[in-house]
């Protein structure tokens, strides 16, 4: 009996099998995240940590490097070019974050109305996020250009000023300019996923709301914006990011000039690094843009957590 | 053909795949059987029939002589920097490369000693410029054949000028000061490029701060000398030329901003290499009819001109140093350096005192100005000698913004103290 019953615990015990092995949950996952983690170690881990190793030494091009601890920091902290772009960068990404940000949410709830080729419209407003960023920036280097300027152009026609002002020549509207390229390039991310938001909040709160006697105003106020925050959150910490770290829109038109007024940290870095040869001194301003970076997004994420209500 | 393919099984799919790859280590490896090749790096040439030449009348020439295909490797204008850094990096790429600026000394170890084909090239060519040495050679070695310069001068309207009075170009700053309040007033400002542009910028400032006595460095290479009253007697004089004879938009200028000024009739006179009078005589034939090219004026200590030269490298990663030697030899011998020059019609100027009185300089003698220029041409950063201070000099664009600021309102001594500050970094750092 005893037998017997050995024998047919022993059939029924499941050979080893490939396929169920890694049906298993815990095989499964590990496969699936495996790709990504293998992609992200290789391309952003181990360029991101041999940029810290890099920034520590006196690296020139072609030359070995030397460990020289911070000393690349520290001359970036004495450097008063390097403080310029500090103020640059923060002016740039604060100034054009707000200005998606407004006019994004603006351009979100006008198109969540319907009217006539709402559809057509919604389409056209991807067009500068489509677009090549240095292919559109050309376009707009034309657009700033003096000589060719349709704004100074429109201007002059109208006499309101001639000569037009110099878009790209003084410093302040050099800044003001990138400004508001950066803003028409982002301005439709912001609004078409902050459109997807609004498509998601439930039509009966806004009865409800409408019932309790709440206004237009009310109504944006107390259901529009509460459950968007989540949405604002994720994009506006996208977009401080792309901002902050921005390199083709400003190369294209001034390059960092007039005198410094627009050199930002990817463009000062570049400068430094592959125009000077001096790569240590050039990671070394690269790698300055995580720490205020993270301490942004930090508190980004604690002011627009969403409530615990 | 799909039903051929699902008749093969899988195992019959990985047996041919097998033997093809067999097939190709067998009879197919490039070190084998392929015939040698060299890669040649150029950045995208402003005249178009400059590069077609290489492609179609050099290698195939070159490949029939010796066996030896040669790629020519075409990268966009501005881009040639981060190549050659890239594939001296990685010790893997091309096997020559065209250079510029002083990058023969930042490359040092990367490039090969070309000293005995620089001689050689150099006694069949009537000899080399003064200038063309100060560039490639490093440590008394020569890491690359200069092979011309890219002059940058000055660019003008002989009818608006001639309006104004000048029949000739103004031989010196203060003269051409003068001028251009004139010309201003006529509608016809100046354009000179202040902002971060690649040369324009550099082409016209240099040889003003040097044509007033100022330099950044002395001769030692450690010296920091810009506050001087030359370099304030310089500044001075750029804030007034800028205030009356430009408008507030060359300030943010690049290198395009200039020629596309001057073609559309917008400015009288700006600094620029031979490109103007290239398009114009192309695109805007009205324009180059009244267009004329002029040496930089001259200032209290001379007249000065910025070298901006484009030289041939070897570098040490290419495995026969010998075979891309022989090539550049066969490159520069006149047969074939000549008529590369005179495919560019003088726009890349020869540092061989055999091309002095080339034809070529006939063809258009509106751009000897640009021969003569060779004789007081220098490399940013002079009179020190090559370093890598002067590349971060440069790349920070220490005396361009110096200028600039001052332009933009800054006082004299602010603007020097800012240049000072920042050479005392650079230059202590090296």
């Amino acid at each position: 009996m005893t037998a017997v019953l050995a024998a047919s615990a022993e059939r029924r015990r499941p050979a080893f099998s490939l396929g169920r092995w890694l049906e298993r949950e815990g095989v499964f996952g590990w496969l699936m995240v495996a790709p990504p983690v293998v992609f992200l170690v290789a391309l952003v881990g181990y360029p991101f940590f041999y940029g810290i190793w890099i920034s520590l030494q006196d690296r020139q091009v072609a030359k070995p490097g030397v460990f020289v601890g911070l000393d690349n920091f520290i001359a970036d902290w004495h450097n008063p070019v390097f403080w310029q772009v500090v103020a640059n960068t923060f002016v740039y990404t604060t100034a054009a974050t707000l200005l998606k940000m407004v006019g994004g949410l603006g351009l979100a709830l006008v198109m969540n109305q319907d009217f006539r080729f709402k559809n057509l419209t919604r389409a056209l407003l991807l067009l500068p996020f489509i677009v090549p960023t240095v292919l559109s920036t050309i376009a707009w280097q034309w657009i700033l250009d003096p000589a060719f300027s349709v704004i100074n152009w429109a201007l002059m026609q109208t006499g309101l000023a001639n000569p037009g002002p110099s878009w790209l020549g003084n410093p302040y509207l050099a800044m003001f300019s990138l400004i508001m390229v950066n803003t028409w390039r982002g301005l439709p991310f912001y609004a078409i996923t902050l459109l997807a938001g609004l498509q998601t909040i439930p039509p009966e709160l806004y009865e409800a709301a409408t019932i309790d006697g709440a206004g237009r105003w009310g109504r944006f106020r107390y259901v529009t914006l509460p459950l968007l925050k989540p949405i604002i959150f994720i994009v506006t910490m996208f977009s401080v990011i792309f901002t902050f770290s921005d390199f083709q829109l400003i190369y294209v038109l001034t390059r960092g000039g007039p005198a410094n007024a627009t050199h930002v940290f990817a463009t000062y870095a570049f400068d430094i690094a592959m125009g000077a040869g001096q790569f240590g001194q050039g990671a070394s301003i690269a790698l300055s843009m995580v720490p205020p970076l993270a301490l942004i997004i930090l508190a980004m994420a604690i002011y627009l957590r969403p409530a615990k209500s | 053909m799909a039903r051929i393919v699902r008749a093969s099984s899988r195992r019959d799919v990985l047996k041919i795949s097998a033997l093809a790859g067999l097939g190709t280590l067998i009879g197919g490896s490039p070190g084998w059987a392929a015939p040698k090749k060299l890669t040649l790096m150029h950045e995208s040439s402003f005249i178009p029939p400059y590069d077609a030449y290489v492609k179609n009348t050099f290698a195939p020439a070159y490949e029939k002589l010796t066996g030896i295909k040669v790629d020519y490797d075409v990268v966009s204008v501005g881009s040639l920097l981060t190549r050659v850094t890239t594939a001296a990096e990685n010790a893997s790429g091309p096997d020559l490369t065209a250079i510029g600026f002083n990058w023969a000394f930042l490359f040092d170890d990367k490039f090969v000693d070309v000293s005995d084909i620089a001689l050689e090239i150099g006694k069949e060519g009537g000899g080399w410029y003064e200038s063309a040495q100060e560039s490639v050679v490093v440590g008394g070695k020569w890491k690359a054949i200069p092979f011309g310069n890219i002059g940058q001068l000055m660019n003008w309207r002989t009818d608006w000028f001639k309006e104004a009075g000048y029949d000739k170009f103004p031989d010196t700053w203060d003269e051409l000061l003068e001028a251009g309040i004139k010309l201003k007033k006529a509608g016809h400002p100046f354009g000179f490029e202040l902002g971060h542009g690649f040369g324009d910028n550099h082409g016209w400032l240099y040889p003003l701060l040097w044509s007033y006595g100022g330099r950044e460095v002395e001769a030692d290479g450690k010296t920091i000398v810009i506050d001087s009253d030359e370099t304030a007697r310089a500044v001075d004089f750029c804030r007034r030329f800028f205030k009356e004879t430009m408008f507030e938009d060359c300030l943010g200028w690049t290198d395009v901003s200039n020629n596309k000024a001057f073609l559309s009739e917008q400015i009288s006179c700006t600094n620029n290499a031979e490109s103007i009078l290239w398009s114009a005589k192309k695109d805007f034939p009205e324009v180059a009819k009244v267009t004329d090219q002029s040496e930089n004026p001259k200032g209290p200590k001379g007249r000065f001109h910025m070298l901006n030269p484009l030289c041939h490298a070897v570098f040490a990663h290419t495995p026969d140093h010998k075979a891309a030697k022989d090539f550049l030899r066969w490159l520069m011998a006149p047969a074939q350096a000549g008529a590369w020059y005179d495919i560019a019609v003088t726009y890349y100027q020869p540092f061989l005192h055999a091309y002095d009185d080339a034809p070529m300089w006939k063809v258009e003698p509106r751009n000897l100005a640009y021969r003569d220029a060779l004789k007081t041409a220098h490399l940013p950063g002079w009179p020190a000698p090559l370093s890598r201070a002067q590349s971060e000099t440069i790349a920070k664009f220490v005396v361009i913004d110096m200028f600039a600021k001052a332009c933009a309102g800054k006082s004299t001594k602010e603007v020097i103290a800012d240049a000072q500050g920042q050479l005392k970094q650079i230059y202590r750092a090296t």
